[in-house]
């Protein structure tokens, strides 16, 4: 079959987005929730109209095709990711390009602070065993759950200004 | 220019899993320009962090509790919110000047504002909290539900002058959302661009000047 003439084609924007999370997130049910996410926002119509799809992921961060009329829908999508997997995640978008070299180029070339396990007990501010280190960010799992159940997370998230021991 | 988003009302360590330090250093990275820490009650407010401003979202169980702790907190916490929901709490909310924000009224049975609480909210300068949590909290008819409220007290606000705040009532930093996705978010309400920037930028900065100038009149 011929292609289309480039005329007729559909113009295409590439979302560019971060992904944090407590857990690794796989690609599969990355993808799998933003269908969700959107069908639950815009319905099967909306999707269908806004060509939502995942063009490609590394665990932390990837890019969404969608329309050219429709950026704001998928950043709209993005921000009601709240959990994949019983996982709390959170999906920033960084900006939107119309081409994939162009998205890679432009937002994805940042510096990964790379996340290292660490094991230590603490007491400040919380009495737990402070488990990973990002950056400045630290996370601990409490001994007392109610206030990770209170917040529906995993873990305390504190910094390194809270507790300079830790350094 | 982009101007300077405030997330004015954010729930910290004790209460949320995550410190006022934490939640500012993520809420930098997303494109706030500040945070504002309000707790539930003055118990959850332990840790208190400079670059953070705090404040207290009230929790009252009748019209005269609320306006007991209204008095009590005036003079010591910078913001002063109200936990909404209950009819009368919000109208007793709308009624005081002292009260900064009235958070989620959309929380009972009902959308919680009517032309009445609308008018007075207006004239005593009470701005209205959308807490856009229920976006990534809740799926399908609590959402929908949710968003039908707030689309109505939207249209309320909108036509009375009241003033928008846009925050994200996180619990943790995996509920901060950056500016430009509430935005995108606010346009389903339907708010439009210029008017969910003001409900990011300009609404809570001139919350953040009001306390400074209650502060000022007190000393």
């Amino acid at each position: 079959m011929k292609p289309l003439r480039p005329t007729l084609r559909d113009s295409f924007r590439y979302v560019a987005f971060t992904l944090s999370s407590e857990e690794p997130v796989r690609t599969r049910d990355l993808q799998t929730e933003i269908f969700k996410a959107a069908k639950s926002l815009f319905g099967d119509v909306g999707v269908s109209k806004s060509g939502t799809k995942v063009v490609m992921f590394d665990g932390t961060k990837g890019l969404v095709r969608c329309h050219y009329r429709h950026v704001p829908d998928v950043q709209a999508t993005l921000a009601t990711i709240g959990k994949i997997e019983n996982n709390r995640v959170r999906a920033t978008v960084l900006g939107t390009s119309g081409t994939i070299k162009a998205a890679i180029e432009k937002y994805l070339q940042i510096d990964e602070r790379i996340r290292r396990t660490i094991s230590s007990y603490v007491t400040v501010p919380v009495s737990g065993k402070a488990v990973r280190m990002r950056g400045k960010e630290i996370d601990i799992i409490p001994e007392d759950r109610e206030i990770v159940d209170r917040a529906d997370v995993q873990f305390i998230g504190i910094t390194i200004d809270d507790n300079e021991r830790l350094i | 220019m982009t101007p300077d988003y405030v997330d004015i009302s954010v729930h910290a360590f004790p209460e949320g899993a995550d410190t006022p330090k934490r939640l500012n250093l993520v809420a930098r990275s997303l494109g706030f320009a500040a945070i504002g820490v309000t707790a539930h009650s003055p118990y959850w407010s332990q840790l208190s962090d400079s670059s953070a401003i705090s404040g207290i979202e009230i929790v009252a169980h009748s019209v005269r509790d609320l306006r007991k702790k209204i008095a009590f907190f005036s003079d010591t916490a910078p913001i002063i919110s109200v936990h909404g929901g209950d009819e009368q709490i919000n109208r007793a909310a709308c009624s005081d000047d002292r009260v900064d924000l009235l958070m989620h009224p959309d929380r009972g049975k009902r959308g919680g504002l009517n032309q009445v609480t609308a008018k007075i909210a207006e004239k005593n300068g009470v701005a209205l909290g959308l807490s856009f949590g229920y976006f990534w909290k809740t799926r399908e008819i609590e959402r929908s539900r949710a968003l039908a409220l707030q689309h109505q007290n939207v249209a309320l606000c909108q036509k009375f002058g009241v003033p928008l705040v846009i925050t994200s009532d996180a619990y943790s930093h995996f509920d901060l959302r950056a500016p430009r996705q509430l935005k995108a978010l606010a346009r389903l309400l339907p708010l439009e661009d210029k008017e969910a920037t003001a409900a990011l930028s300009s609404a809570p900065q001139n919350i953040i000047k009001r306390s400074t100038q209650k502060e000022k009149a007190r000393v």
